[in-house]
């Protein structure tokens, strides 16, 4: 059941009793994340059903389609960014032809899956919070479940389809448009010729960055629909609540993306 | 039908429910009066679980609702329709989407029977006209009116109203007791509704409880009601300019 009952706690006596009480909120909204994730997890065998299908697609549409623009902005300026620092300290060297590997590299690794990520929670995972939010408050998702339809099928599973197929492909479109964002500067400001960019870029990329990157995409899309389903379903106290879930979305995903990104990077390259 | 033992809620840190014990009838119209804060909403939730007692029980027939979950609860709850006080439509979907939905979840019917069913519901509350509407298109009766075409879609036993007229002109407000007067007697549903509305309570009450500071103060028949001389009661009454101390006319049509 999403629906919960009113909570109270009375006042926190001091610094400690409020410092614990946050602590036990964070546990247990981890464990209810968690619990989210495994929900919509089991749920998934339905979004393959025609009227579900249709959900997924909108959804589809919803989280990426609607965010390419500022994302491919970012994308561009970011591979653009990087090649003109890097050109200019390796011109010092004569190896600015070089920056079609740190451009590659940086975007495939790092810099694409993680803009991405933090574009889409920024861009989506707000816009979920807040809708879910809205519809606890107007006692939709308690329609839903008087009606026996699971909010969890009916509004979580199609979401984390859809960012699960979007994100990595996002992240993808991320880099390219990044590499050819960095061409351009290579070409235009730093001399050096698009097909000598493009040999260098590809010299030192592995595969192996690709599908790391990727991962960590296919993992960014999952944490930033649980964390955002997850604090809009624990949203009380009316529009205000809306605000302060929709924030905390954005908030909480930054930081796992953050946190994830580097452990999968540790995983991978250490 | 529907049964509270000593249903005691304590939300905030207050009693809200403190003891309150009632039974609805088969095929009544059940209402639920008080002040603001008395708790007829939250007495409302605890009969379909959306809120569960701190202390006694709340029974559906023979079974605890209060103690039951999932496959058990979710019986329970095909039982019922239940008409939220802003209505609770999904704003993404069409009205005919929104009165379709529990059809379309929850049935194996094919399109064209559920394009049918939702056109008989719509024209039973006037609203066949506007089907294709996005909610946010609709004025709050419409939405109301819309919100029990889809509580009512897959035939309940029992309807609950929350606040079904609040926000309304008094002319829409009489369209929607028309239409719970109508429910009953067309479909036999047993409704349970909370209000402010003293006019519409007497007017569609079989009974009516008056819930004061977390208790049943009064549960009388709306002839009963007016007369009453508890002070809280006579209080209400005076709040809305009824003075009448005899038999209420019941003119819904």
């Amino acid at each position: 059941m999403i629906t919960r009952e009113p909570e109270y706690f009375p006042p926190e006596l001091n610094v400690l009793g409020r410092l614990g009480r946050r602590a036990l909120f964070a546990l247990r909204g981890t464990g209810q994340a968690t619990l989210l994730l495994a929900q919509a997890i089991w749920n998934m065998r339905h979004v393959f059903a025609p009227r579900m299908r249709r959900e997924v697609l909108n959804q589809i549409y919803q989280a990426g389609i609607k965010s390419l623009g500022v994302i491919s902005v970012v994308a561009l300026f970011t591979g653009m960014i990087l090649a003109l620092q890097t050109g200019i300290e390796l011109r010092k060297f004569n190896q600015e032809v070089n920056i079609g590997t740190a451009v590659m590299v940086s975007l495939l690794r790092e810099m694409g899956p993680f803009m991405t990520g933090l574009i889409l929670a920024a861009c989506v995972g707000s816009a979920i919070a807040a809708q879910l939010g809205t519809m606890v408050v107007s006692e939709e998702i308690a329609a839903l479940e008087l009606m026996s339809i699971d909010p969890v099928r009916f509004l979580v599973s199609p979401r984390l389809v859809a960012m699960c197929i979007m994100t990595p492909l996002l992240s993808f479109y991320t880099c390219m448009l990044g590499v050819l964002g960095g061409g351009l500067v290579g070409f235009t400001q730093l001399g050096v010729s698009w097909v000598a960019y493009w040999e260098n870029a590809i010299r030192f990329a592995e595969v192996k960055d690709l599908y790391v990157g990727l991962l960590k995409a296919f993992l960014f899309g999952v944490i930033i629909t649980i964390v955002a389903c997850h604090q809009g379903f624990s949203t009380s106290e009316g529009a205000v609540g809306v605000g302060k879930a929709t924030r905390k979305a954005v908030i909480v995903s930054f930081l796992l993306i953050l946190i994830v990104g580097y452990f999968v990077t540790r995983l991978f390259y250490v | 039908m529907i049964r509270f033992e000593n249903v005691v809620k304590v939300l905030g840190g207050r009693a809200v429910l403190d003891g309150v014990s009632f039974e609805v009838q088969r095929g009544e119209t059940f209402v639920i009066v008080g002040p603001s804060g008395a708790g007829k909403s939250v007495t409302l939730k605890h009969m379909v679980r959306l809120l569960t007692p701190d202390e006694g029980r709340v029974f559906v027939g023979e079974t605890c609702v209060s103690e039951a979950t999932g496959r058990d609860l979710e019986q329970i709850r095909t039982r019922f329709g239940y008409l939220f006080q802003g209505g609770a439509l999904l704003a993404w979907l069409s009205m005919a989407e929104n009165v379709a939905l529990p059809l379309r979840e929850k049935t194996n019917m094919s399109e064209d029977e559920i394009r049918a069913r939702v056109m008989e519901m719509l024209r039973l509350v006037g609203l066949e006209e506007h089907a294709d509407k996005m909610p946010d298109e609709l004025s709050g009766g419409m939405r109301k009116r819309a919100a029990l075409a889809r509580a009512i879609i897959r035939q309940p036993e029992i309807v609950l109203y929350d606040e079904p007229t609040s926000g309304l002109d008094p002319v829409t407000s009489r369209t929607i007791d028309s239409l719970i007067e109508r429910l009953k007697r067309e479909m036999g549903v047993t409704s349970v509704v909370v209000t402010h509305d003293l006019h519409s309570a007497l007017s569609i009450g079989t009974r009516i409880a008056m819930l004061y500071e977390g208790r049943i103060s009064e549960l009388a028949t709306p002839e009963t009601f007016v007369a009453s001389q508890r002070e809280e009661v006579r209080s209400f009454l005076d709040s809305q300019y009824i003075t009448r101390r005899g038999a209420w006319e019941r003119n819904v049509p």
